[in-house]
């Protein structure tokens, strides 16, 4: 091998080299990047996962205290508090049972209202060729 | 040509550098990755590698109408690392100690205490020194998110936060018995909180992952990951409006006759679900620390008593179911023995006194003799009278899925002495629990069959979809259904001006029931002046959709010789009665007014 075909070798190795060199280096921040971008997507994730359970962690503790807030001794408190007076109707005065069938008087009253004597109606003129 | 770069012996010394740099990265990777690599994943494992747990949610326990009334709820165990402290901060410790609600004095102790003595056998030999340093001091464990967001804002450093889950119970001290609590450890220690653990429980999570120097997880190295999978609800039966019905009538009972326990149920007989259980003394869920162990039993299920007159109902119902009597047949109640099995057996002593002795199996019912029901309990004879008994459960459990109930005493006629079928059939010689005695009311209502007492309804998962239904389930026929139709329709004199409780009485309501004023054991011999009172009924008589007991242990009342059932529990019942008709919407049954037909018989 005479001297320029061993300079065209080196040259060519070297060039070869540096070639390697860059594609092995940008393979390396390209993993890198990719490393990275991995551990981000990982981190916002982690975040959207913390943020559940901390809506969650709210969600229960908002249950709770509605559940607090409905529980009838607050009930009757706040009915106390805030002067609404609601209260059950008394069983003896307020509430009164009917015996009878209400279907059959409803149906007794309008029967009445329907056979009353005539003079509680009002006539029914026909006018020959109608009203004009 | 130019000889270039290569032209000279830079090219090879560089190229040699270049290489060697490789050889010497290539040698370490070896070493790294090759021949020290077992020991280096071991101490990577140890250091970076952690597991982290993902805690399961407790499920909720929620009533028939969806009212919460258990819940896990989310709890900031607050506390400090006094080796960081900074002096700057100081002026707002007292802000600090507002917020926790604690004694500023006390929280200055907690941050100026930065060291403790070393216990036994934690290494003091080696370390040379006697004490240790505090790197966690607990400042407070329940403390609301709300206030933790303003401690954080106080940007006190070294105070933190560890949240974690905490069971609350937001109706306080409704239904304690029944709900039971979980302890400060997290074990279920009561009630359906322990004995529905199974459902409530959750399974755990855990992930597998790695930390970097300041102990933050990193999320890229996260490896395997097992989700927590949160528990599932519980849908009672019990209604809490119902319930706080029951527990405020609870309430007027103990102000007013003082016992030493009482209990009220509520139940539908037509499914055997429980409505409502209330018991005297009670305790605050959320303070269950506070309540001795005496308060904490549910002895609607974990307590026996003898059920007294209540008790008459099964030697009516089995001599009517055998057709051995009609509501007609009379028997002498003035006699003082009978001849049974060849010998005389004497009677036992009425509690009042009747203006004609010879009463019907009717009025022996409801004027609730006691040497009529030990006659028709020796109509039956022992092993039938037994065997009736077994049949509306005493004796056994009744299967109810709150837990903890004992089997109450009911000896076989082996073990019976000479006086047993006398007295058994008036309520003594056996024991039973309130819950067996309301369900033993329960097979009249429920036309003849023993329902399990029930109080699940359903079983829900974290979604809210339905796992699983408790459907109504029959232990058996005990009387036929003809026979708990006359049973109920004798009930109803119980609750008349005839009979023994007219207190109970509801206007324009059917109400069956049986009064019961049990004397009290007390060293072996029956005592005059403690007594249990009871009532236990149902409504409405010919259509029952409620079965109530009350049951007062030993009341008292001013002036009066005894706390009878009809003076301490009928207008407790009739009261919880009127109440639930208003709620549920109970319609009232027309009056059974049919002549008792071929009454020797026994036709209604």
């Amino acid at each position: 091998m005479n001297k320029s075909d061993r300079h065209a070798f080196v040259n060519q190795m070297l060039v070869y080299t540096l070639v390697m060199i860059c594609f092995t280096g940008s393979i390396g921040l390209g993993t890198v990047w990719l490393r990275n971008q991995i551990a981000q997507t990982a981190n916002s994730i982690k975040l959207y996962e913390n943020r559940t359970a901390e809506t969650e962690r709210r969600l229960s503790e908002t249950t709770t205290m509605i559940a607090s807030e409905q529980s009838p001794d607050v009930l009757i408190r706040r009915n106390a508090e805030w002067r609404l007076g609601l209260a059950s109707p008394d069983f003896r005065t307020q509430i009164v049972r009917i015996s009878e069938n209400p279907e059959e008087r409803l149906a007794a009253k309008r029967n009445r209202e329907i056979f009353a004597p005539q003079a509680s109606l009002q006539p029914v003129k026909f006018v020959l060729g109608g009203v004009r | 040509m130019s000889k270039g770069f290569a032209s000279n012996y830079r090219i090879w010394l560089l190229a040699a550098v270049v290489f060697l740099c490789f050889g010497c990265v290539g040698a370490r990777l070896v070493f790294l990755h090759v021949i020290d690599r077992d020991k280096l994943v071991r101490y990577i494992d140890k250091a970076r590698r952690q597991i982290i747990p993902d805690k399961a949610r407790r499920g909720d326990i929620v009533d028939a109408r969806g009212n919460v009334l258990a819940a896990s709820h989310s709890q900031v165990v607050v506390g400090v690392d006094p080796q960081v402290l900074r002096k700057e901060d100081e002026a707002k410790w007292p802000e600090l100690a507002r917020l926790l609600d604690m004694p500023f004095a006390e929280l200055q102790k907690i941050f100026t205490t930065k060291t403790k003595p070393l216990a036994q056998g934690e290494g003091a030999a080696e370390a040379g020194d006697d004490e240790r340093d505090i790197r966690w001091a607990k400042l407070s464990e329940n403390t609301s998110e709300e206030v933790f967001e303003k401690i954080t804002a106080l940007k006190i450093k070294g105070v933190y936060g560890d949240r974690t889950y905490c069971r609350a119970y937001p109706h306080n001290q409704l239904a304690s018995h029944i709900i039971g609590y979980v302890n400060k450890e997290g074990t279920p220690a009561a009630g359906l909180e322990r004995f529905a653990d199974f459902y409530l429980r959750g399974q755990d999570g855990w992930r597998e992952s790695e930390k970097d120097g300041r102990q933050r997880e990193m999320a890229q190295f996260r490896t395997r990951e097992v989700p927590a999978a949160n528990g599932f609800s519980l849908v009672l039966s019990i209604d809490s409006a119902i319930q706080h019905m029951v527990e405020v009538e609870l309430e007027e009972v103990v102000k007013k006759f003082s016992p030493e326990k009482a209990t009220i149920i509520v139940s539908d007989p037509r499914t055997g679900f429980v409505l409502a259980m209330a018991n005297y003394p009670t305790f605050n869920l959320n303070e269950f620390s506070k309540a001795d162990m005496a308060a904490q039993r549910n002895i609607a299920v974990c307590d026996q008593l003898e059920p007294g007159s209540t008790f008459k109902i099964v030697a009516a119902s089995g001599a009517l179911n055998e057709g051995i009597v009609s509501p007609e047949s009379h028997f002498d109640c003035s006699l003082s023995s009978v001849d049974y099995k060849g010998k005389p057996r004497s009677l036992p002593r009425e509690a009042h006194p009747f203006e004609h002795p010879v009463l019907s199996v009717s009025e022996i019912v409801a004027h609730s003799s006691n040497k009529g029901a030990a006659q028709l309990g020796m109509l039956l004879g022992d092993q039938r009278m037994y065997d009736y008994a077994r049949k509306f459960g005493f004796g056994e459990k009744t299967g109810f899925s709150g837990g903890g109930e004992i089997d109450g005493e009911l000896a076989p006629p082996s073990k019976w002495d000479g006086l047993t079928i006398t007295r058994m059939p008036m309520g003594q010689s056996i024991a039973a629990t309130p819950l067996q005695i309301h369900c033993a009311m329960g097979v009249i209502a429920s036309g003849g069959l023993l329902m399990r007492p029930q109080i699940i309804r359903e079983v829900r998962d974290a979604r809210g979809e339905r796992v699983y239904r408790f459907d109504a389930v029959s232990r058996g026929r005990v009387i036929t259904e003809h026979t708990a139709e006359t049973m109920s329709y004798l009930l109803t004199k119980v609750a008349s001006s005839e009979g023994t409780a007219v207190q109970a009485a509801i206007p324009n309501f059917e109400v069956a029931g049986k009064t019961g004023t049990a004397q009290k054991l007390i060293g072996g011999h029956y005592s005059s002046t403690h007594h249990v009172g009871s009532f236990v009924g149902f409504f409405p008589a010919s259509r029952p959709q409620i079965v109530i007991s009350v049951i007062v242990d030993d009341g008292h009342i001013p002036g009066a010789s005894m706390a009878s059932g009809a003076l301490v529990a009928a207008p407790s019942f009739r009261r919880i009665g009127e109440q639930l008709i208003q709620y549920l919407d109970i319609k009232p049954v027309t009056a059974v007014n049919r002549p008792l037909l071929a009454l020797g018989g026994g036709h209604l």
